[in-house]
């Protein structure tokens, strides 16, 4: 008897000690501070990628092939290889202004104000979602929402409410490993609540110090069947980066 | 005399003065009514424009280009006292917004128009939307054409996603009800346009009191920050597509006016080639050969004339007739033109007069050019027949 009511004892006790170690963990979260280390572990100062962009419209699948140079949150110099019809086409990104060449009419076009809000070549990203320049910790305040399990991973749910009126998603919420400082999932949602967009991060591996996920799924939640696949095949950090490729010289054949 | 003479040589003429006056009076009945259908179709668009889109004309916010949709959002602005001072029969307030319809989970491109619910100006089938109140609530009300309707697979009631920009630019979404399907008549309010209530679209859009523009009945001078668009100016494709019609129905009025008159200008040379022993005859008992002439002109205006009587005869029950049943356009209800499915001829009385004037002129001319020849004929080589050959 003695032994019994011992082992219930005991029992409560491990209880409430995982209890309190749990809601010491969420307490102690400072989501803020998470975001910041999240975006540290993304935003390198130069990187190159080259990738593959998967666009799945529900009727046909399509890729573009693309190589990337990327430098802090507000440079970036794009040209896509393949298939043919899109072959040659370049995109700079310098700021807030956004520049495209297409080799079919050799001109190069600045995609500015209302135009950037139109879908990027068919996918379910907006080419103002494609030249995202800030740093999500900049942009919004983060506030932990809940704590999650996402495809096995325990996870901090953030709320993220932009700091501007003006900043196109008003609320976020991101998944993200407090371990490692990692977002498996992120969705965006209108003013009224109504979710927009779904954006899963995947295959993440190490390079150098960093995690980097070498798969983004973008989906559009207001469409049926379609989704943007963006695969990383090549990522390498603190590249050197030839000044012209920040240049508007480099938009021609 | 003359008039004797000619008169009796013109019934003598029997099946081909018949001809000739029947070919006449076909294409007199033919201009009249392509002049008729063409002013019915003008007038039927303008009217449906008037009535559904223009008013009396546009106080626009300067810049503003329904053919820019990326640009819309970029000039609205709040109207001048002197405009909100106007009753509601006299102004309607318009804003458009971009905007984005998810049927079926498809993105639709779409037009964001909304217009107060308290004007009387503009004739919109928007009752629906006067059930709801100013607050949106759980769902947005709105309102779309047949045609937008049709192309969009939607219908009454059913509810599906909008999404637009607010005026700061940041990015929204809610649930919208079409609680009503309505027949625009117009397709320029109706194809690829979505009609909300402007306090709701303001709402929506952060825009408290402003407006992309005021269609008002009359003009009423120029109004501070705002430009007027008028009539002309907002149906301008319209009007020259309309001047493009009309100069391609003259081409059809010239091609059906050289068959009239090659039909007269030919019996007239058949005749004095046929009667030049008449005429020979004529010119040695002293006619004139001046009188002659007048004599055989005379017979090409009686073509003329009772080609007139003739078209009376047929054209006006046939255009009464017509007027009953209209003409039916239905293949440019797919088109962007504002138009009913049948329309029906105006008949313009001083056009109809001065285009009998023309047919007149012409069938007396192509009378008279080929007889003017008399006036060189040899007397003696006419009695024989040998003048012309």
């Amino acid at each position: 008897m003695i032994f019994k009511n011992s082992l219930i004892i005991f029992a409560a006790y491990l209880v409430l000690c995982f209890a309190s170690v749990t809601s010491v963990m969420a307490e102690e979260i400072d989501a803020q501070k998470l975001l910041e280390q999240l975006d540290d572990n993304l935003w390198a100062n130069k990187k190159f990628i080259s990738g593959r962009l998967i666009i799945d419209n529900g009727r046909k699948i399509r890729t573009l092939t693309q190589d990337s140079w990327m430098e802090g949150a507000t440079r970036s110099y794009s040209h896509y290889k393949s298939p043919a019809r899109e072959k040659g086409t370049k995109m700079l990104k310098i700021g807030g202004k956004l520049w495209m060449y297409t080799p079919r009419t050799d001109r190069k076009i600045l995609i500015a104000g209302h135009l950037l809000r139109q879908s990027m070549m068919g996918s379910d990203l907006s080419y103002e979602d494609m030249m995202e320049d800030h740093k999500l910790s900049q942009a919004y305040a983060a506030t932990l929402d809940r704590f999650e399990e996402f495809e096995g991973v325990r996870c901090a749910v953030l709320q993220l409410q932009a700091h501007d009126k003006k900043t196109t998603y008003q609320t976020r919420k991101a998944w993200i490993n407090p371990t490692n400082k990692i977002v498996l999932k992120e969705e965006r949602f209108a003013k009224s609540g109504k979710i927009l967009k779904r954006i899963l991060y995947k295959d993440y591996k190490k390079i150098d110090d960093r995690l980097f996920p070498h798969t983004m799924v973008f989906k559009d939640m207001l469409k049926e069947n379609t989704k943007t696949t963006y695969k990383f095949d090549v990522i390498d950090f603190d590249v050197e980066i030839p000044a012209r490729y920040f240049s508007q010289s480099i938009l021609k054949r | 005399m003359n008039w004797d003479i000619a008169k009796k040589n013109f019934y003598r003429q029997g099946m081909r003065a018949f001809l000739n006056v029947l070919v006449t009076a076909l294409s007199i009945i033919s201009l009249i009514f392509m002049l008729s259908l063409l002013n019915g179709f003008q007038a039927q668009a303008t009217r449906n424009l008037v009535a559904t889109d223009v008013g009396g004309g546009h106080y626009r916010a300067p810049g503003f280009d329904i053919l820019s949709p990326t640009e819309w959002e970029d000039h609205t602005l709040k109207p001048d006292e002197s405009l909100l001072r106007l009753s509601n029969e006299d102004k309607a307030e318009v804003l458009i917004q971009q905007g984005q319809l998810y049927p079926n989970r498809r993105l639709y491109p779409v037009q964001i128009r909304g217009i107060s619910m308290e004007q009387s100006l503009l004739s919109l089938p928007l009752d629906n939307l006067k059930l709801y109140g100013e607050q949106i609530e759980d769902i947005i009300p709105g309102v779309v054409g047949v045609k937008m309707a049709r192309k969009a697979h939607l219908k009454k009631g059913d509810i599906l996603t909008l999404k637009w920009r607010d005026k700061s630019g940041a990015v929204d979404a809610r649930d919208i009800l079409i609680v009503d399907v309505g027949d625009m008549v117009n397709p320029r309010v109706d194809d690829g346009v979505v009609w909300l209530r402007l306090d709701h679209l303001r709402s929506m859009t952060d825009r408290q009191g402003e407006v992309s523009w005021v269609a008002v009945r009359n003009y009423i001078g120029p109004v501070k920050g705002f430009e007027f668009q008028a009539v002309e100016a907002l149906m301008a494709d319209l009007l020259s597509l309309l001047k493009q019609d009309r100069r391609n129905s003259k081409i059809l009025w010239t091609i059906l006016m050289i068959l009239v008159c090659t039909s007269v200008f030919n019996t007239q040379i058949l005749n004095i080639f046929k009667r030049q022993k008449e005429i020979g005859t004529l010119m040695a008992l002293g006619m004139e050969p001046m009188r002659i002439i007048r004599i055989f002109t005379l017979e090409g205006a009686l073509a003329a004339i009772w080609a007139l009587v003739v078209a009376a005869l047929l054209g006006i029950p046939f255009f009464i007739w017509f007027q009953g049943v209209g003409f039916d356009v239905t293949h440019l209800s797919e088109s962007s033109f504002p138009i009913r499915e049948i329309i029906y001829p105006d008949y313009q009385p001083k056009e109809i007069f001065y285009s009998l004037l023309i047919v007149v002129f012409l069938v007396v001319m192509a009378a008279w050019i080929p007889v003017k020849k008399i006036i060189r004929l040899d007397p003696t080589l006419a009695l024989r027949g040998r003048a012309i050959t």
